[in-house]
């Protein structure tokens, strides 16, 4: 079976977010595969262990999105399409998707697996529209995935305020990892050196019939005005004095400046 | 002249220091009081394919760089020098005479399942009256027919408690002029009649890399497990290894160095004295700053050794700097480290004394500063 995984280049979780006349510095960032994805990718990997197949990665990004690209080939990823053109770029969710699902048309898949969402930008809105835009069914957030024997349809569980739910859906699908559905494992030595011989085609607005006009900022339905750090903590406020006058001050605060009680 | 580093590098370096810190640090404080390596440490890293680093594909290997292999150990040892010591004795001594020299037989029957992790190899060549003069060495191995008889004594042997086999050092031609050069190397197998694991060493640091005592005693193996296959071979093998050695020691200077740098920034900036943050002052921010230097510094010089050991170049001078400069660079970190904490720095809850006690362990194997400043001496042809 061939699994299709979408994968998103994002800065490291640890990485200090530094911002800059309204836009995040991206100088000096170190990036990754968001983490979402890398479930995504690991549960690709674990499938076609168990039925063969093909591992494809697809990924929108700049230039150097091919690095992040590569530490997918390391896990094990049999190749990618790195959709690679200045064209795509500035877009939000809707152009993102657009992009994806025209490039999706162009290939050959059983299974379409993603993270639920990016954790840069956190929209949890792609997967979802690519399979609208392609009529796939789709289920998010899955903790546990399994295929039937015939392979044409998926059994998903779900985490649901306190329960948990069961989706069966037919395949092709667009399904997107949780945290819990797996532990990704690391790249091997071996699969990191053989990455570099992995193939990772590029594709171009053009390529895939695209008018540009419709995608990236051109097409973007969302415009970013400016990105604000989240205001700084105000600092703790410290009573003074002996236990019972400080509870007692304690308690007029709560009650009259905080409110709460 | 170009000092970027590859993808590949970049993504092993990533790789390396999550394992160290999902798996390995979570795990020091247990393994600092057991004074042992757990052995399931080594299945895993023999999976992780850290092993067979710089072996070829056809044992298993992954026929990476010496630069790869610096960088493994670099963030092995930021995360815990027992560990990294014990995996670059089966990385590279324990292994590499059984890769270069061994028989076929040898080589399926040990390499391949010490690269798994399956199989412990470690190095025997120091002795209770040997270490930096290796050339002075009393370990015998006397041709009897088909087989070598080895007879002596060796000490501070790494891992030798649950070593499968073992990469023995002893003298062939016993003449006092011969010194290094009367030195050959042998292929020595776990529960061979003869051999016997002696007392544990305990020591101040790298306390869960364990090293023992083993002695010979008219110890027979075939005439096949003299590396090289003839006498008077073993010295310049050795030689060629040294410098690899000395660079890759090197690296773990650097990784501990690393380790007491950020240790100390992070207490740096939590730490208040006299109304600020201990980080605020500059005596803090000079030390914080030297250690940087140095460890930039370090990380040139073991990088550049890799790369001439890589290119096959001569680097016996370049590869005592190495040694010499970041495993100092790691004492000088460490111990700075447990100035910043003040008190804390001694108190066994908190990690720079272990930075202390591990950076010394840095300071022997390889040739002592001491030892490596003479070899620079005679490079320069003083």
């Amino acid at each position: 079976m061939n699994v299709v995984v979408l994968i998103k280049r994002v800065p490291d979780t640890e990485t200090r977010i530094q911002i800059k006349d309204g836009k995040v510095v991206t100088d000096g960032i170190s990036w990754i595969i968001s983490p979402y994805d890398e479930y995504a990718v690991e549960e690709a990997l674990r499938l076609i262990e168990k039925y063969t197949g093909k591992v494809t990665l697809l990924c929108l990004g700049p230039v150097d999105a091919k690095e992040t690209i590569r530490k997918g080939l390391a896990l094990g990823a049999d190749d990618a399409i790195h959709l690679n053109d200045p064209a795509f770029e500035g877009g939000d969710a809707s152009t993102t998707a657009v992009v994806l699902a025209a490039a999706l048309k162009k290939m050959q898949y059983d299974l379409v697996l993603a993270g639920k969402q990016a954790v840069d930008e956190d929209n949890a809105q792609v997967a979802i529209r690519v399979a609208e835009l392609l009529d796939l069914p789709h289920v998010n957030s899955v903790i546990k995935l399994d295929l039937s024997d015939d392979k044409k349809s998926a059994r998903c569980l779900r985490e649901v305020d306190g329960d948990r739910d069961i989706a069966e859906s037919s395949l092709p699908a667009i399904i997107t990892a949780q945290q819990g559905l797996n532990e990704p494992r690391y790249p091997s030595l071996k699969g990191i050196m053989g990455a570099k011989k992995k193939p990772i085609t590029d594709w171009k607005a053009s390529d895939l019939g695209l008018d540009p006009g419709t995608i990236g900022a051109s097409g973007a339905k969302l415009e970013v005005v400016r990105v604000d750090p989240p205001p700084a903590r105000p600092p703790g406020k410290l009573i003074p004095g002996d236990a019972a006058t400080a509870a007692k001050e304690l308690v007029r605060l709560l009650h009259e400046e905080a409110k709460v009680v | 002249m170009d000092f970027s580093i590859s993808p590949q590098h970049e993504i092993f370096r990533r790789t390396v220091a999550e394992f160290v810190e999902k798996e390995v640090t979570p795990r020091v404080s247990e393994m600092e009081e057991r004074r042992e390596i757990p052995r399931e440490f080594y299945a895993r890293m023999g999976e992780l394919g850290f092993f067979g680093l710089r072996y070829p594909e056809e044992y298993g290997g992954a026929g990476a760089d010496s630069m790869m292999f610096a960088i493994f150990l670099e963030e092995m040892a930021r995360g815990y020098i027992s560990l990294a010591a014990a995996a670059m004795m089966q990385c590279l001594m324990g292994t590499n005479f059984i890769y270069r020299f061994g028989t076929e037989a040898q080589r399926s029957r040990l390499l391949v399942p010490a690269l798994r992790g399956e199989k412990i190899g470690t190095i025997a060549m120091t002795e209770p009256g040997a270490g930096s003069d290796l050339g002075a060495i009393t370990t015998r191995a006397v041709r009897e027919g088909d087989s070598y008889i080895i007879d002596g004594t060796k000490s501070w042997i790494t891992s030798a408690t649950r070593a499968d086999f073992f990469t023995v050092a002893a003298k062939t031609n016993p003449d006092p002029k011969a010194g290094f050069k009367g030195i050959d190397m042998f292929l020595v197998e776990k529960g061979t009649p003869g051999l016997s694991v002696g007392k544990k060493i305990a020591k101040a640091g790298a306390v869960a890399s364990e090293t023992s005592e083993l002695t010979f005693n008219e110890v027979r193996v075939p005439a096949e497990n003299l590396f090289g296959g003839k006498e008077g071979f073993g010295f310049a093998a050795l030689r060629e290894m040294l410098n690899e050695i000395r660079v890759m020691t090197g690296a773990l200077g650097l990784g501990l160095a690393r380790a007491a740098r950020d240790e100390s920034i992070t207490y740096a900036q939590q730490r208040m004295a006299f109304g600020k943050k201990i980080g605020d002052f500059q005596a803090i921010q000079h030390k914080v700053a030297d250690m940087e230097i140095e460890i930039e510094l370090s990380r040139l010089a073991v990088q550049y050794g890799a790369w001439l050991i890589d290119q096959k170049q001569p680097c016996n001078k370049e590869a005592a700097i190495a040694k010499l400069f970041a495993t100092e660079a790691g004492v000088h970190a460490a111990d700075e480290a447990t100035r910043i904490f003040g008190a804390y720095g001694m108190a066994m809850e908190m990690t720079p004394q272990r930075l202390f006690r591990d950076g010394r362990f840095l300071l022997y194997g390889g040739g002592t500063s001491e030892i490596l400043r003479n070899i620079i001496a005679k490079e320069i042809g003083i």
